[in-house]
């Protein structure tokens, strides 16, 4: 840094700066900054910006099952899909689902990480063994877990009869009531890893004096956690919470894998409902509606939450 | 939870560098490739078309035949990437109900020109039905399987039948034995892919229709509404397996071949299975149960050529090769499906096993799926009401009305 400064107030002639615009002024740097940002820009353009423009187009057009645009139809794919009672079933259910799965994570994920910042013989594997589910694609995950609560053969089942608290098999996949706090568990499960990493991180920046002071002082384990760990932590705790309602509100495979978003659509959540119409009853078009809709959902809630986050500092 | 997939990103993306192919230059007089996406029926199938193709090759040096396999399950959405983006192959298997769809978007070739007289007669003429559209062949049959029900032997004679069932009756009245001996009676199919058939064989059986001559749903008549009361009280009195909800058609096919159901109703590839998996299963095929009629479920797969694809002359040529009699026996025996050419109808293989010959007496009784453009989503309608029923959460003939409606709206 301190020898390219050197260079390029050496090697500049000296007009050039005040000629261009403040951004592209090579100042102090060797590149205009915009130069040096313009491949992640181009690459985030590729990745983000087209495939919106199409998904955009497609919710407003009349698409066939071979996504051949069929022409301009405005709003209608919207107004059917405002119309639709499965919608609002996953809507409402996409909202269960976020909030019980990133609730429960957090919940868990921090004594999780509280117990691997203390020291103990072991801790190292015990970091490990909590990191390895993370290793795991979400798809084998949720196969992993059909398989366990099936009912005929499944591990669940078979623990629990061996440990005399049921009789015959439960079939926990058959019914809503069951499959979905199952796939909810899922969905806890396998968000902690990534949830008690970021709060280990948090943990381990902390200074220790004040914990020593706090204990000179005559401060509780319960006061110590309650008035300087939280509040240290909250940082950490907000960013977990937001992305993780990002990626849990998109998550597609756990739902998709274990029940299809059934029977009768009873599980459904957009991801999965908009993947089913889609692919499954051939209507791109409503289903890029609820695309766009799912978007705009996480985008006010981020804002939303970031904007709540900033008010009392 | 890392990992989001909507799917559409993926497609916007392939959507995009779609064009590239296209520029690639044609060597169609030097050696031609014909591209052939094949469905995955069994571990066999890959290999059975890569042989094929090669067999195919020596005989004809100038024509290439690239074989992709692609699982069932992602078949249809593959095609839609593909051909949506412009990589469309020149001839792929489909599911002959999603046909429709093909002909109406204009990318499926009619095939009539390219048909001799003679290949045409190679076909049992019902396969060629299911193919035809507005009086042209877009489909030619490559898999055809009808429906019909396996019983277990030991299960079946202790319950008093030991030829197994004949009608719904004896259906009942064998399930009401076997309840409580740990065994299952009768295996109902409840979630994913054909839970709708699964009430089609009995509403067929009591002489019911699916739509009506003016396109609309009739499933919701009297007979839809007996099959849906028989089905319900079948679930209700426990002589099904429990959680029925929680089977697909696999799961039910894996109950028998355990040895833990007395009946179901599937095709004849559970044949081949229960011969590799429980070779020791003892068991019996009867027609599928009788209402007041005999009827069983039919349905075809077929290939299709592309409208796009620049090779159609070396395609056809390949499909000539791949209906004739040794290749059609081969491929019937690996994957345990109906023969659909007279040559190989007559093939001592399926003309004297009586397990197939049960299946092939039922074909003059045999229904096809409508065709109908949506009908994809009438089936998903009918299933979501048939679960609710099966979950006691509604009446049959309130589930159906409610079905119905929704059909109409799309038919």
């Amino acid at each position: 840094m301190v020898s390219a400064g050197q260079a390029s107030e050496q090697g500049q002639p000296a007009a050039l700066p005040r000629i261009l615009p403040p951004f592209l002024r090579p100042a102090r740097h060797g590149l205009p900054p915009l130069l040096l940002v313009l491949p992640s820009l181009l690459l985030a353009t590729a990745i983000v910006v087209y495939p919106f423009f199409v998904i955009v187009r497609l919710s407003l057009s009349n698409v066939s099952p071979f996504g051949q645009l069929r022409g301009f139809v405005g709003w209608a794919n919207y107004a059917a899909v405002l119309a639709d009672p499965i919608f609002y079933g996953a809507l409402w259910r996409t909202l269960i689902w976020t909030a019980a799965v990133v609730g429960g994570t957090v919940l868990i994920s921090m004594p999780v990480a509280l117990v691997l910042q203390q020291e103990f013989y072991g801790r190292a594997i015990a970091r490990i063994v909590i990191m390895l589910p993370w290793a795991l694609s979400l798809a084998m995950a949720a196969i992993l877990w059909e398989w366990s609560f099936n009912a005929d053969y499944g591990m669940i089942n078979g623990v629990l009869r061996n440990l005399g608290l049921s009789s015959g098999a439960i079939h926990w996949m058959a019914r809503a009531d069951t499959a979905f706090p199952v796939e909810i568990g899922v969905g806890i499960l396998v968000s902690i890893p990534f949830t008690a990493t970021i709060f280990q991180g948090g943990l381990s920046s902390m200074p220790t004096e004040i914990y020593e002071a706090a204990r000179v002082d005559g401060a509780s384990g319960v006061q110590q956690f309650r008035y300087l760990t939280l509040p240290l932590l909250k940082p950490f705790i907000q960013i977990a919470i937001v992305l993780n309602v990002i990626y849990v509100f998109n998550s597609f495979p756990i739902i998709w894998v274990m029940t299809h978003g059934g029977p009768d659509n009873s599980t459904h959540i957009l991801v999965t409902y908009a993947y089913e119409l889609a692919f499954g009853l051939g209507r791109p078009g409503p289903a890029a509606a609820i695309s766009v809709l799912m978007l705009a959902i996480v985008l006010a809630f981020t804002m939303v939450y970031l904007h709540l986050q900033r008010e009392p500092t | 939870m890392a990992r989001q997939t909507t799917g559409f990103g993926r497609r916007a993306v392939l959507g995009g560098a779609a064009a590239l192919p296209m520029l690639r230059p044609t060597w169609a007089s030097a050696a031609e490739t014909v591209r052939f996406v094949v469905a995955e029926y069994s571990n066999a199938t890959g290999p059975y078309f890569e042989q094929m193709a090669q067999e195919f090759h020596q005989a004809n040096p100038g024509i290439d035949v690239k074989i992709e396999v692609v699982n069932w399950n992602v078949l249809l959405q593959t095609l839609q990437t593909d051909i949506s983006g412009g990589t469309a192959p020149d001839l792929s298997i489909i599911g002959t109900r999603w046909l429709l769809d093909f002909v109406k978007d204009g990318v499926a070739e009619p095939m009539d020109t390219y048909m001799t007289p003679d290949f045409k007669q190679r076909f049992v003429p019902i396969f060629l039905q299911p193919g035809s559209i507005g009086g042209k062949i877009y489909g030619l049959p490559i898999a055809a399987s009808a429906r019909a029900m396996f019983y277990n032997k030991a299960i079946m004679t202790r319950a008093g039948f030991p030829n197994g069932p004949t009608t719904w009756d004896d259906v009942v009245a064998a399930a009401r034995k076997i309840k409580g001996t740990g065994s299952y009676g009768f295996g109902l199919q409840g979630k994913e892919i054909e839970t709708d058939v699964y009430w089609y064989y009995a509403l067929w059986s009591y002489g019911g229709e699916l739509v009506n001559s003016q396109g609309k749903a009739a499933f919701d008549g009297p007979a839809g509404v007996q099959a849906l009361t028989l089905y319900k009280m079948l679930v209700e009195q426990g002589l099904t397996e429990s959680g029925v909800t929680s089977y697909n058609r696999e799961d039910l096919q894996n109950l028998f071949k355990q040895g833990r159901l007395g009946m179901v109703i599937t095709a004849p590839f559970l044949i081949g299975q229960i011969a590799k998996e429980s070779p020791n299963l003892q068991y019996g095929i009867v027609p599928v149960p009788r209402g007041t009629t005999q009827s069983t479920y039919a349905v075809t797969d077929s290939i299709v050529m592309l409208k796009s694809s620049r090779v159609k002359q070396a395609a056809f040529k390949f499909l000539e090769f791949i209906f004739s009699k040794q290749p059609r026996v081969l491929f019937n025996k690996n994957e345990g499906f109906l023969p659909t050419t007279r040559a190989d109808a007559e093939d001592p293989y399926f003309a004297d096993d009586p397990r197939l010959k049960v299946f092939i007496d039922l074909m003059p009784h045999a229904h096809f799926a409508p065709v109908i453009a949506g009908w994809e989503d009438v089936a998903q309608d009918v299933i979501n009401s048939l679960q609710s029923v099966y979950l006691g959460n509604t009446q049959p003939e309130a589930a159906l009305k409610r079905a119905a409606g929704q059909a109409d709206q799309v038919l």
